[in-house]
């Protein structure tokens, strides 16, 4: 679901804070409401939608400043309701793997973040961002290879 | 079928009395989605502390007459002693993986010739040590005059 | 022939999701020793990524919405635009509240060829089709669904699927008749295709179904693993192998493509009439690599006939430690599973 998305895009974004992901979330679904007579369906919903998203992530980044979290290792707040039997190991590797995110410099933390939860097209992301083709997949490469450095050694579950 | 027979035995035999050996099977076999798009996977065999083992690959191949070498990746998959070769080989010419083992004093060599439809397993040769460059050679010469499928 | 000489450092991510023309950067990868390295690390991101799971936003973030929206809004002078404004903020609360709750987003889709129907409307180029919407093409038409950022499904020409739904952690189709093609590339169990005679469970992979409008069909695995399910009847199909569905009895086992043809036409016969005759013909015809065959027989055999089942594959590969002839004749499911695990290796 929509919501669903875009929480989880602020959560990972601001280092698993999930009181600013509530606060991003409440602030794009009530900029959508209010502005909804904008869209006049020349773009994509997801992609007017996600511009606001970035736009909104991107201002909060300005506002907060904040550190990533460290004590608020809220391990249950990974999993969906109801899958509280979830192995501990694959919650600390989410844990871990997220903190590597959130290390990120913002522009490849972003372009990652969007690409993997909403799974939009190289196009669509360049509109959402306001970039070129060409910048959007070189802030997917260089993120991951970013990724994967901070995660040497990093051996759960996966390459 | 007879030869993978005699080869799945040998294997059987070599990892039962303890000798540190490599065995390699489809992608599937590493049961792990990383490696659904792998070349192939294979494991250590007989090695009592696989997370201690230094294991390599590389590609030998001729292309257009031209012998060419490179160092491959091998991915170590969530299971213990397994791993997945993914191909960054061209897809010309004939290819074979050199693939080498150390575990503590053993070591273990596998030569895996590479065909259009993938690893060609039959024609696959284990050895209980690196595999020899004339090994590697005489394998490559197979493949390119079509005595392996 | 063209290679990039300069480095594809810029170009990986897309090249790994396919989004850019594949042949000119694996022909660089082969002789650029640090753009391998480069790529093996973008793939090594990508994979962390799938640790990350979607998180569900609390309820009190929609209350806190709607509490915004119903928050008392001060009397204006002129009651009709107080009341005009007041029903434009709930029609649009509405609208919103459909949006955040429907059951995901549409799917692109790419005509390949004639013009597909994605609902009423028919589609040259590019369209989208929704949670909900049939997806149909005729003999001279084709296309390509976009599953998301997972992958991608070809419609055949005279095939007919309604797509489901379309969320991060389900992502279905259900095929009415025809052929797909689906390629997949994510973690396992997020892409279903639903037929009258079971579920193909995506396992990490690519593969082709064919269906008929009573669900009887052919599934051909060419990467990865694919399930196939049906009132806990499982067949596990891996790449190179196939397996007949029937309506009444759901999938059929799994074969190998190059299996001996005397193999394929008694597992067929033993799949409709359960032949003793079929299953000793089966059984004198399989290899080593047919124990994918032999080990999915081994729980549609009766009792009587399991030992023949077991035997047969201890003969052809040795039986794995901790796999026990008792065990597995009285179907220990973890017994299965470890044999399973092993066999593979054979596959």
């Amino acid at each position: 679901m929509y919501k669903d998305q875009v929480y989880s895009i602020a959560h990972y974004f601001f280092h698993g804070d999930s009181g600013i992901a509530a606060d991003i979330t409440q602030h794009v679904f009530l900029k959508l409401i209010n502005n909804v007579n904008q869209f006049h369906g020349d773009a994509e919903f997801s992609t007017w939608l996600y511009r606001l998203v970035v736009n909104v992530c991107l201002d909060a980044t300005r506002r907060h400043k904040s550190e990533p979290i460290a004590a608020n290792s809220n391990l249950e707040a990974f999993a969906r309701p109801g899958s509280q039997e979830q192995d501990y190991a694959k919650a600390q590797a989410a844990h871990i793997v997220r903190k590597a995110v959130s290390a990120l410099p913002v522009k490849y933390r972003m372009a990652i973040l969007l690409r993997y939860f909403e799974g939009l097209s190289y196009e669509q992301m360049a509109q959402a961002l306001g970039c070129s083709l060409g910048t959007v997949a070189s802030r997917l490469s260089r993120g991951h290879r970013i990724l994967a450095e901070r995660l040497k050694g990093f051996e759960g579950g996966k390459l | 079928m007879l030869r993978i027979a005699v080869a799945t035995s040998v294997l059987a035999v070599l990892a039962m009395a303890g000798g540190f050996t490599f065995e390699i099977g489809s992608p599937v076999a590493a049961q792990a989605p990383a490696a659904k798009t792998a070349a192939f996977a294979f494991r250590a065999r007989g090695c009592s502390e696989p997370s201690k083992s230094q294991i390599t690959a590389g590609a030998e191949g001729i292309v257009r007459g031209t012998r060419r070498s490179t160092v491959l990746n091998v991915a170590a998959m969530e299971k213990p002693g397994v791993y997945a070769v993914f191909q960054t080989w061209g897809d010309e010419g004939r290819w074979v993986i050199v693939l080498k083992g150390v575990c503590g004093p053993e070591t273990a060599g596998a030569i895996v010739p590479i065909g259009p439809k993938g690893f060609i397993r039959e024609s696959a040769k284990f050895f209980s040590r690196p595999a020899t460059a004339a090994e590697v050679d005489a394998s490559l010469k197979s493949l390119v005059e079509g005595g392996s499928k | 022939m063209r290679i990039f000489n300069r480095h594809v450092s810029d170009r990986l991510a897309a090249y790994v999701e396919g989004a850019i023309d594949a042949n000119l950067v694996r022909r660089h990868l082969a002789q650029c020793e640090r753009c391998r390295a480069e790529y093996a690390d973008v793939q090594k991101g990508m994979a962390a990524l799938e640790n990350l799971p979607v998180v569900e936003a609390p309820a009190s973030v929609w209350n806190s919405i709607e509490s915004v929206l119903d928050a008392p809004k001060r009397p204006t002078f002129n009651p009709w635009k107080f009341g005009f404004a007041l029903s434009s903020a709930v029609i649009v609360a509405s609208f919103a509240y459909w949006i955040v709750m429907r059951s995901g987003a549409p799917w692109d889709v790419d005509g390949l060829s004639g013009s597909p129907v994605v609902g009423t409307r028919h589609i040259s180029r590019a369209g989208r089709v929704a949670p909900g919407e049939w997806i149909e093409t005729d003999a001279r038409s084709s296309a390509r669904i976009k599953i998301g950022h997972i992958g991608s499904v070809v419609l055949a020409p005279n095939t007919r699927a309604r797509v489901v739904a379309t969320r991060p952690q389900e992502n279905r189709i259900a095929l009415a008749h025809g052929e797909i093609h689906a390629e997949i590339s994510a973690p396992p169990r997020l892409f279903f295709v639903d037929t009258a005679s079971g579920t193909a469970v995506d396992l990490g992979c690519e593969y082709s179904l064919y269906a008929e409008e009573d669900g009887s069909g052919l599934m051909r695995v060419t990467r990865g693993w694919v399930s196939f399910q049906r009132n806990g009847r499982e067949s596990l199909v891996p790449a190179g192998a196939s397996c007949r569905t029937r309506t009444h009895a759901g999938p059929g086992t799994p074969y190998f493509d190059d299996a001996s043809d005397i193999l394929k036409r008694a597992l067929d016969t033993f799949d409709e009439t359960s032949s003793l005759d079929a299953l000793g013909a089966i059984l004198s015809a399989s290899r080593v690599r047919d124990t994918l065959t032999l080990w999915h027989l081994l729980s549609r055999v009766s009792a009587a006939d399991r030992g023949r089942v077991y035997d047969r594959i201890a003969v052809l590969t040795p039986v794995p430690a901790g796999v026990s002839r008792d065990r597995v004749l009285s179907l220990d499911r973890e017994t299965l599973t470890r044999w399973k695990d092993e066999l593979a290796w054979t596959w």
